[in-house]
């Protein structure tokens, strides 16, 4: 059932920020396809901290393809070939024995690289803080089945918020923006009536400081929908471009 | 120093008992509190809430989290669900039922008064996370719907898909982030706590260390809160995080905090088994699945046959045997038990042997293929993505594996430990579960302490204690800097030859097998020394490559596994003293004619307390007795 | 950025008055086809409209919007793509579509767009300001277009060149009709996939009709 594959791998190193970076090569054998892609690189790492070389920074934490951490662009894709799979749950029987396999960092100006695949996402948090969220202090809260939501709704606004803020929707557009990510944040509170109140003055200053951190724009290519993870889809985007239309015609700013 | 185990349980009837203490709790008027400062330390669940409750109340609250975004803390993998007292379903629930069952799961090594005042506060949360954005399932109607769950029999358990974890951590974050824009909060991300200050007995600050430039850091505050989560990751292999650890709790630890219960962890019984020895983690399947899905292995011992080839009749389904009441739903450590019972049968299936069934056939038969993809899709999918079978074809493969730690730092009824100002929450503490957490419980505590417990307790120990001003440059913080450098020097100095990584395995290993499922005398002796040599091979043979001046991955996993081959020591004491099996501790020499746990309420009716006596020395164990007037003792019965 | 966020200068405001400027094309580029439509009458229908249209007065207002429309949509194009090229600093050194998302024509509206901006100047110098032959239709003088075109078409070069620009002005507009409607948030499950196939079918059949009367005018040479 297992097989075990070689492959060669063509990784993008760069010391910090300030480095220029380059790409070194490996061979690396005995690669069990039942591995995921990042428990090939924990094996790189075992065997460049054994043979006293330094090993390769990658992100990663919950490895269930659900807290976001992990990125790679591997071989031109964000996440790797498989639809809706992050890196971590990427496995290798993807590839074949023999596969060269290049791995670069998410690449965009509002994500510096800081260290080999290492990239600095604070970026995205920024953008939430800007206004990414319902104001409500705690207490405030009335019976939570006090406002009725249709499933519709409250079906449509977890598929938006089941975004996990990796950034591979930035590292695949062309143009590096940031529209999924930050449209899905105002999809998924607009379309519930708690985050309704405010949802105009969030689309305002989100799609600010989205625009301050320096993504770029969308045209439509909709790269960011087919290498999402989590399958957040463009009507987000639309919305949030009506959302944040009528935000300014409503505004007096 | 004096180990003061009063657990501060107000007086009265324990449905009165938080409302009088809210009233009796010093208050801190609203412009002062913007005088006091708190650093949070971890951004999940109850991180995360605490940290945004705070701030909204007018603290200023430093946050950290090693993570490069506090939305990313662990807390997010949680699947199933939280339960909450709401009785929305008509079917009998109730603050007190809730409460009997959370006492009763955990196998009456729970502070009474504690759970109740966590079953009383869960249907504030529910309100809380709607108001925040959380899309809980709903049915056509708007409202909220419930689902059963981990051996509940009223369904108490509200959800967001597979996904409950995520919405309720982002929903906290959220908030939280609501509070770093007003700049109430303020975010450090990417950094590893190193050391607690604790300068005239009171808890002041934390050293940590910048994770990408190296830099060492003194950070100062009034109060110091742990929302650090659980210490899993002692097993090396576990549902945990890479990342997760126990650091800043040990640091607590060796600062003075009383550890308790810390034999008490939680095996999860399905899981994805592991495939093979590069594996660095497990991935837990929602327990929801137990609902619809059939545990079985097959009868004959050895059988290698095709799933699909065995006949009904040479199936045993041995949960809906054992317990007929039950049946699939029994809680987690009994599920767990009987599968490793079975594998140590050698009626294990799959090419390690190292694994049974949970087989959906009969749902999908029943139900058909599209309502089980709606309720369980996204999990099968996972399923398939890591093991290449498909559940709506073939049975799934599920085997137990570490997932929830019930022990931690202890804590007082206002979730302080012994270090006066050093409040702990959520996992991070051993408060509520006793010796086994119930299904959808873990979300429900770690927002409970966040949200509505903190934000009164943290105001009353400000209220009644004068907090002095100490800056960053108090001796103390230069004591724990040096402290925490010469730690960091020794790991890049030893210049061994194997990776923590290998330590780290070599520990699990032990760890599992000895302070696992299954506990014995010999085992849990045999553990001590294997860890103590293993230790001592670690501080010759550890290699570290790279500088502190940089990310260096390698340095942070020193640390952390130096920490958890401390730590197992002390799991091992506290399961060899602890002779009674309770809950997800199971003592060989302590079990019913059935095999199953029996406990020894007559001398084990405590929680233990670890004091740390100074390295290398042998820590004391002190009890906090614990008393049931509400929920009367009896030997837990599923059948 | 100053503390007001413009609408003009932020992000979806560009696109979105884009957006408006190319819709505003996508209906000029449809009604100048209809007019070229009249060559297949005859010279003199051809040249009566053309004269009709020319001597309206609204033509000078017509004409300005128009130019507006151009000039928008080119300098935000520029602009737009500037930014974009800043938001990626380093490009990556492998980028495979996953081709499920990016196509030729989304893909290649710069590259179009670019083509069809020289090909407009042309056009221009080619026929509005090119050779100038004088008819008469029903006693009236007038300016003999027709003659214009069927001269400039005799050239198969130039056949070749306005064949290859009107197909970039479909594989264009194929993209940017239907990114108009998502732009300007007008996504709907029910209706978008209609408007994808609208779109497709109106990039080509502005590709095939200019390039047909093209062919057609090279004939009759």
């Amino acid at each position: 059932m297992s097989k075990e594959i070689t492959v060669h791998l063509k990784i993008w190193r760069q010391k910090n920020r300030q480095d220029s970076g380059r790409f070194e090569e490996y061979t690396l054998n005995g690669v069990s396809q039942d591995q995921s892609f990042l428990e090939m690189l924990d094996q790189l790492n075992v065997k460049l901290v054994r043979d006293g070389k330094e090993p390769v920074a990658f992100d990663s934490d919950c490895r269930e393809g659900i807290c976001g951490s992990c990125s790679c662009m591997i071989n031109g894709q964000a996440h790797g070939p498989e639809k809706e799979t992050t890196t971590c749950q990427l496995h290798m029987r993807s590839f074949n024995d023999n596969d060269t396999i290049v791995i670069e960092p998410w690449r965009a100006r509002a994500f510096p690289v800081i260290k080999d695949l290492v990239v600095d996402r604070s970026s995205f948090d920024k953008v939430i803080a800007s206004g990414g969220f319902v104001s409500v202090n705690t207490g405030n809260a009335p019976d939570a089945s006090a406002v009725l939501v249709s499933k519709e709704n409250a079906d449509k606004a977890m598929d938006a918020a089941a975004c996990i803020g990796c950034g591979a929707c930035v590292a695949s557009c062309p143009n590096a923006s940031a529209m999924l990510f930050v449209s899905a944040k105002i999809s998924h509170l607009a379309l519930l009536p708690q985050g309704q109140v405010e949802a105009q003055k969030r689309a305002n200053s989100m799609v600010k400081t989205m625009d301050e951190m320096g993504f770029g724009n969308c045209t439509n290519h909709a790269e960011c929908e087919a290498s999402c993870p989590k399958g957040i889809d463009l009507s987000n985007i639309a919305r949030m471009n009506r959302e944040y239309f009528k935000a300014k015609i409503a505004s007096e700013e | 120093m004096s180990f003061d185990l009063d657990s501060k349980i107000p007086e009265g009837p324990i449905q009165e008992k938080w409302t009088k203490h809210k009233f009796d709790s010093k208050l801190v008027n609203p412009a002062n509190k913007r005088k006091y400062s708190v650093i949070v330390v971890g951004t999940g669940l109850a991180g995360a809430s605490a940290a945004a409750s705070l701030a909204e109340l007018g603290y200023n609250v430093k946050s950290f989290c090693y993570q490069d975004s506090p939305r990313r803390a662990h807390s997010i993998a949680a699947q199933g669900g939280i339960n909450a007292n709401k009785n929305y379903q008509n079917d009998g629930d109730s603050t007190w039922r809730l409460f009997y069952d959370t006492v009763k799961g955990g196998d009456y090594r729970a502070r009474e008064a504690n759970v109740y005042r966590l079953a009383e506060v869960s249907g504030n949360i529910i309100d809380q996370c709607v108001a925040q954005g959380v899309p809980f399932a709903r049915e056509y109607g708007g409202y909220l719907t419930n689902r059963s769950f981990g051996g509940a029999q009223v369904s108490r358990t509200f959800y967001a898909k597979g996904q409950t974890g995520q919405q309720l951590l982002i929903g906290a974050y959220q908030s939280m982030m609501r509070q770093v824009g007003l700049g109430k909060i303020q975010m450090y991300a990417r950094r590893e706590i190193l050391d607690i200050v604790v300068i005239d007995g009171k808890a002041r600050g934390v050293i940590v260390r910048d994770l990408v430039t190296g830099d060492i850091e003194r950070h100062v505050a009034d109060a110091v809160i742990l929302a650090s989560g659980g210490y899993g990751n002692v097993y090396f292999l576990s549902t945990n995080a890479m990342g997760s650890n126990v650091g800043a709790a040990w640091k607590a630890y060796k600062k003075g905090a009383g550890f308790a219960n810390p034999c008490f962890t939680q095996i999860h019984p399905t899981c994805i088994p592991q495939s093979g020895d590069h594996q660095a983690k497990l991935t837990l399947m929602s327990e929801s699945l137990r609902n619809d899905g059939r545990v079985w292995v097959p009868k004959e011992k050895g059988d290698k046959r095709h799933p699909n080839d065995i006949p009904e009749e040479e199936r045993d389904y041995y949960l809906e045997r054992i317990y007929p009441a039950f049946g699939n739903l029994v809680p987690r450590d009994v599920a767990s038990r009987q599968a490793k019972f079975r594998v140590d049968e050698n009626k294990g299936v799959g090419n390690t042997g190292v694994a049974v069934y949970l087989d959906f056939a009969e749902a999908i038969k029943r139900d058909g293929r599209d309502t089980i993809a709606a309720k369980y899709g996204n999990l099968f999918e996972m399923y398939q993505r890591i093991t290449d079978e498909s559940p709506y074809e073939q049975p799934m493969r599920i085997y137990p594996a570490v997932h929830y730690t019930m022990g931690g730092l202890w804590v007082d009824y206002n979730l302080q430990s012994t270090i006066p100002g050093l409040h702990v929450l959520g996992e991070a503490n051993f408060s509520d579960h006793g010796a086994n957490r119930l299904g959808a419980s873990a979300l429900m505590q770690g927002l409970a302490d966040g949200y509505f417990v903190i934000p009164y307790t943290l105001g009353h120990y400000f209220g009644k204690n004068e907090i002095k001003k100490v800056d960053t440059t108090h001796p103390e913080f230069q004591k724990s800097e040096d402290e925490v450098r010469a730690r960091t020097k020794k790991f890049l100095g030893i210049n061994g030859s194997r990776s923590a990584d290998e330590f780290h395995r070599a520990l699990g290993k032990i760890m599992w097998e000895n302070v696992g499922m299954s506990r014995n005398e010999q085992g849990l002796k045999k553990a001590i020394s294997d860890i103590q040599q293993l230790r001592k091979e670690f501080w010759e043979d550890l290699r570290v490559p790279g500088t502190n001046e940089e990310l260096n991955n390698e340095l942070e996993k020193a640390g952390r596994v130096a920490d958890f081959l401390e730590l197992g020591e002390l799991m091992a004491r506290d399961a060899l003293t602890r002779e009674e099996s309770c809950g997800g501790h199971f003592r060989e020499e302590s079990q019913t004619p059935e095999n199953e746990a029996l406990r020894d309420d007559e001398k084990f009716a405590h929680s233990a307390v670890w004091e740390f006596k100074g390295e290398n020395q042998e820590p004391v164990r002190h009890r906090e007795e614990l008393k049931f007037e509400h929920v009367p003792l009896t030997q837990r019965s599923y059948k | 950025m100053i503390a007001t966020h413009n609408y003009f200068t932020s992000s979806i405001g560009k696109k979105q008055i884009m957006a408006l400027t190319g819709f505003g094309l996508i209906g000029f580029v449809l009604t100048h086809l209809a007019g070229n439509f009249f060559i297949l009458v005859g010279p003199d229908a051809f040249n009566y409209y053309a004269y009709k249209l020319t001597s309206n007065p609204l033509i000078y207002v017509a004409e300005a919007v128009l130019a507006g429309m151009f000039i928008g949509h080119i300098v935000l194009a520029v602009l737009l793509k500037l930014q974009n090229m800043g938001a990626r600093p380093q490009s990556y050194f492998t980028k495979v579509r996953t081709g499920r998302g990016e196509t030729i024509a989304s893909g290649t509206m710069p590259y179009t767009g670019l083509i069809l901006m020289i090909f407009l100047i042309l056009h221009l110098l080619n026929f509005k300001f090119g050779t100038e032959y004088y008819t008469v239709v029903d006693g009236v003088k007038m300016r003999d277009l027709y003659k214009t075109v069927i001269e400039y078409f005799a050239n198969p070069l130039y056949v070749a060149w306005y064949v290859f620009a009107m197909l970039c002005l479909g594989l264009h507009t194929s993209h940017g009709f239907q990114s108009m409607f998502q732009t300007w948030g007008l996504n709907h499950k029910k209706y978008t996939p209609a408007i994808q196939t609208l779109s497709s079918a109106y990039g080509i059949f502005v590709a095939l009709g200019f390039s047909g009367l093209a062919i057609y005018c090279y004939f009759q040479n």
